[in-house]
């Protein structure tokens, strides 16, 4: 059942000329605004950048400890929570020297690959973790040149992040 | 007579004279209701866990599942308050010292300790020392085939008793009492017997891991599919576990009358003959030294051609060939071409075993001489072994096999054309080969050393273009009636 | 015509053209920061200061472009349309006048480059011209949105020319000639004593009509439907590219600044300043030392500047327009053309006739 909506317009209504000039007015307030009050909505990018959450979601990163060894112990959670299906590992043994805990680490990842052009940027990756060995940085500036590059792998992962980025 | 009774939560079911409570269950199919470590229904009953206490009406105390006899009209509570308490305080005792790194334990998906845990445990836990750790006994080679962790074993001692009445090689025992009770090995890190890949599949935490497994997969990526292991002519029971059509280990599949609960160490890795990256999975059709991948019309055409210059064809068939393939190429190949055709069968494994009764068990289990599936099968086709110094004088010899049987040491022809599953060092000695399936690609029947007819369905897809018998002959039907068979007629596998 | 009338005639199309051609990349320019402006953007100022260089980059751009030609396009009059498009209105610049006139030596150089009786009809036989183009390089392109576009282009163009010229017609009975620089004289006059006596006082609804003819005229936006990109990828100029595209969109803004310059010189006064204006002038040039003839000049000078002024304002206003109101329907299009408009702008006539036979010529 359609809903009729009628709408009373008066003469001056149905001349549009009010209208009209509203609209001028809206743009040329806009206008005057930009121009001399310098207040746009857009930003110089490269020079400026937008401050965004603490939470926000971005480019990948594997944690390391002390040693620079990675804290993942290659549980394939992450693999397994990933909606995207974008992680890869392959687990070994961890050899002994890296692991200065006795217990903590028995695996280690050989590889440890994370497709960035499939991933959705979900997070659950980073919830699944339950050693916070991976997680997703605050960098969103991800432009690659090739789509190799955009396959991150485990050296790419461990790199420096502060905080979280 | 009529059979003794005991009720279960209300059903009343029947067992035999002489079972225990727990046999009771499994016998009513029940079993899974009662929690277990140390039970196993292949070893002796220990006792020793306390986890399948079940109430017993008229008992004063709860009593082992395990190990109490049944008695007819008893009356068993498996899920009452009661039960369900002792069952949160045995998992609670368990968990002191058990660690908490189910995410980097090989078990964790299967693990009885997990399993229960979220099914009676606690769910919290009030120890608050320090956990019981063994520095050196964390990932320790337990021996060649195995990896022990000290830290995650639970006592149940399934592991010891196996050694012990299973194997019978008795080299696990536990040493120490109490919380410092650990599992050693006589051998030390030695192989010890043929059946180490037992203990990790009854272990039920995962204390004890497989080497060939461990960190490969995590189980709960897996899917299991029954199948028959083709290592020898025993013919055991087996789960291959495949994600996307790659199988990453082989589990004993319990069946009584034929490998009980157990498989051997050799079948349990023998899924690489066919995950082996190193497998022909594309026709290969010999140009100069090398074999060179090409359709399979192509080599088909080739072997056709070369089939019908021939004047005497020798047809041999590994004993790894289901019946029903020998059964096929026995009435059909020899028709598509004029040439004298022998058939014979061929084995030569384990130091030149041919017919069944050469075949022989290697120990009390389960291991055999005799390393294909199908020698019985075969013979109960006709056929007769192979034999170099009668039959000779071929042009062309067609080896049909799957991966298990070997292959005569000199050329039986001058022209020969593997069939089947072979590595690349194997095909070398070929003008062209077909590649076929092996036994997890394909469905069909064998017939064991006890003369026992098994069959079986394909676990996963074929790999590449590998195209089962049936097609193969098809495709060679079409080539061999008209002159110009298109090339969709013949494209067999994913090529 | 001797030589100084030549040389003059020479100087004045320099100017002419260096001055119409010179303004297109600043409203260009305009176009693309002003939008960006009147959306809260900051626009493109990466190009020089104030992205200044933009217009020059662009062109740059399409002159490096690849100079394709349609396979099954209609080659002569496939590469006549974007010339047509920028020759017409560029010719249509002859008529209008610019200033009254400068003094050089002891001789007057009107600023017009021709003195016609009947400006406003050559100037408006030019214009006419702007349909051709449109016409040429859709039929030419042979390409099924060039076609359509130049359907909509030529029928839109031929339906506002009638409310265009029905408007004009009322203002030629205001002013009582064709020459347009009779017209600008006409318009230095005060209206009781405060109001210049400019077109759009003197009849606001032909104002109207013919602002929003010209826009029709020329294709801009909310009557961009010949080009409408959004339906029909670039409507008749789809198949052009490189520099061909690039007289397109050079003529369109010409084909502006011409129609502004007629809009301007019928309603808003032509060339002449302010009617105030002309005793500050005085008194600067006298106190400057100048003489009658100086006078004049600075005078010329003033009215060429504040023509210049009076087109920039409504180049602004064109611009403004773009970015405020969305494009129309076609059938609306035609719809306010022949319903609203035409009917608006006989009613105008004939009060206007009635006007002035009441109050006697």
């Amino acid at each position: 059942m359609a809903i009729i909506v009628s709408r009373k317009e008066r003469f001056l209504d149905k001349l549009y000329i009010p209208a009209l000039l509203v609209g001028l007015k809206v743009t040329f307030r806009r206008f005057f605004e930009s121009l001399f009050l310098g207040r746009t909505m857009t930003i110089q990018y490269p020079e400026q950048k937008r401050e965004y959450s603490q939470r926000f979601r971005g480019e990948h990163f594997i944690s390391v400890d002390a040693n620079k060894v990675e804290n993942c112990t290659s549980c394939y959670l992450c693999q397994t929570v990933c909606p995207a299906e974008c992680i890869t590992i392959i687990a070994e043994e961890r050899p002994n020297d890296q692991n200065p805990y006795g217990v903590r680490k028995e695996k280690r990842p050989v590889r440890f690959d994370i497709d960035a052009l499939r991933c959705c940027f979900c997070g659950f990756c980073e919830e699944a973790c339950p050693k916070d060995a991976i997680k997703l940085s605050r960098n969103y500036e991800m432009a690659v040149e090739t789509r190799a590059q955009a396959f991150y792998d485990l050296d790419h992962l461990k790199r420096e992040v502060k905080g979280r980025g | 007579m009529t059979k003794p009774k005991i009720t279960f939560d209300g059903q009343t079911f029947e067992f035999e004279p002489g079972d225990t409570i727990m046999r009771a269950a499994e016998r009513a199919h029940i079993d899974q209701g009662i929690p277990r470590f140390c039970y196993h229904p292949g070893l002796p009953i220990a006792g020793t866990c306390r986890m399948c206490t079940v109430e017993v009406e008229k008992a004063p105390k709860l009593m082992t599942a395990c190990s109490t006899p049944a008695a007819d009209g008893m009356v068993v509570h498996t899920q009452s308050d009661k039960v369900r308490k002792s069952r949160a305080g045995v998992m609670e005792f368990l968990l002191v010292n058990h660690p908490l790194d189910c995410p980097v334990c090989d078990q964790a998906g299967e693990c009885s300790l997990q399993n229960y845990n979220y099914e009676y445990g606690p769910g919290t836990s009030r120890f608050r020392d320090d956990k019981r750790i063994w520095s050196e006994a964390t990932t320790k080679r337990l021996s060649d085939k195995l990896t022990l962790n000290m830290n995650r074993c639970v006592h149940c001692e399934r592991c010891v008793r196996f050694t012990e009445d299973i194997s019978k090689s008795n080299e696990l025992l536990m040493e120490n009492r109490g919380w410092k009770k650990e599992l050693v090995s006589v051998a030390d890190q030695k192989s010890f017997d043929e059946y180490q890949g037992n203990i990790a599949d009854i272990c039920p935490v995962g204390a004890i891991t497989f080497n060939d497994f461990r960190f490969k997969k995590r189980v709960w990526f897996l899917k299991a599919r029954k199948t028959l292991c083709d290592g020898c002519s025993k013919g055991c029971s087996i789960f291959a576990d495949e994600e996307k059509h790659v199988v990453y280990r082989y589990r004993a599949r319990r069946n009584d009358q034929v490998n009980g609960h157990w498989i051997c160490d050799e079948g349990r890795v023998s899924y690489k003959t066919y995950m082996n990256p190193e497998r022909v999975i594309q026709p290969l059709l010999k140009t100069g030294a090398e074999g060179v991948a090409c359709s399979w019309q192509t080599v088909l055409s080739w072997s056709l051609a070369e089939a019908r210059k021939a004047k005497r064809v020798l047809l041999l068939l590994g004993t790894d060939a289901t019946s029903e393939e020998a059964a096929t190429l026995m009435q059909i190949l020899p028709s598509y071409w004029q040439a004298e055709t022998q058939i014979r069968l061929w084995n030569g494994t384990g130091e030149g075993v041919q017919r069944s009764s050469d075949d022989a068990g290697l120990d009390k289990l389960l291991r055999r001489r005799d390393k294909t599936p199908n020698t019985k099968g075969l013979e109960m086709l006709g056929l007769k072994p192979f034999d170099p110094a009668q039959d000779q004088g071929f042009d062309l010899a067609i080896y049909y096999r799957s991966g298990r049987a070997t292959l005569p040491a000199a050329p039986c022809a001058s022209v020969e054309i593997g069939w089947g599953v072979f590595d690349r060092s194997e095909a070398q000695r070929f003008a062209a080969v077909w590649p076929g399936q092996g036994v997890l690609e394909k469905a069909g029947s064998y017939t064991n050393c006890d003369g026992l007819t098994q069959s079986f369905d394909a676990a996963v897809a074929s790999h590449g273009g590998c195209a089962p018998v049936k097609k193969v002959l098809d495709a060679l039907k079409v080539l061999s009636t008209s002159a110009s068979a298109s090339h969709e007629e013949v494209a067999l596998g994913s090529v | 015509m001797d030589l100084f009338e030549w040389i003059a005639l020479i100087l004045k199309l320099v100017f002419v053209l260096a001055a119409v051609l010179n303004t297109v990349p600043i409203v260009v320019w305009f176009e693309r920061r002003g939008s960006a402006w009147m959306q809260g953007r900051v626009g493109p100022n990466r190009v020089g200061p104030f992205g200044l260089m933009q217009p020059i980059a662009d062109v740059i751009k399409f002159i490096f472009k690849e100079d394709f030609v349609p396979e099954q396009a209609s080659k002569f009059f496939y590469h006549a349309a974007p010339v047509l498009a920028a020759v017409a209105p560029l010719a249509a610049f002859a008529a209008i006048p610019f200033g009254s006139y400068l003094i050089i030596g002891d001789r007057q150089v009107p600023l017009q480059i021709a003195q016609l009786d009947v400006g406003i009809l050559a100037a408006l036989a030019f214009a006419g011209l702007e349909v051709y183009p449109v016409m040429l390089s859709g039929w030419a392109s042979n390409n099924k949105y060039s076609t359509f576009g130049a359907l909509r282009g030529s029928s839109q163009m031929v339906s506002y020319e009638i409310g265009l010229g029905l408007a004009l017609v009322s203002m030629l009975m205001i002013y009582g000639t064709l020459d347009l620089n009779a017209m600008v004289k006409y318009q230095e006059q005060t209206l009781w004593g405060f109001l210049p006596s400019w077109g759009v006082f003197l009849n606001p609804v032909a104002f109207v009509i013919f602002l929003v003819a010209i826009f029709a005229e020329t294709n801009r936006l909310p009557f961009d439907l010949p080009e409408g990109d959004a339906e029909l990828v670039g409507g008749y100029h789809t198949e052009y590219g490189s520099t061909k595209f690039l007289m397109f969109f050079f003529a369109e803004y010409i084909a502006m600044i011409m129609a502004s310059s007629l809009l301007i010189t019928l309603f808003f006064g032509g060339y002449a300043p302010l009617p105030g204006m002309k005793a500050g002038v005085d008194v600067l040039a006298s106190a400057l030392g100048f003489g009658s003839v100086g006078t004049q000049n600075l005078w010329a000078v003033v009215q060429v500047l504040s023509m210049i002024f009076k087109v920039g304002c409504v180049m602004f206003f064109f611009v403004w327009v773009r970015w405020t109101f969305p494009r129309f329907r076609f059938d609306q299009l035609m719809d306010l053309g022949w319903k609203i408009l035409f009917p608006l702008a006989l009613i105008n006539l004939l009060v206007v006739a009635i006007f002035i036979a009441m109050l006697g010529g």
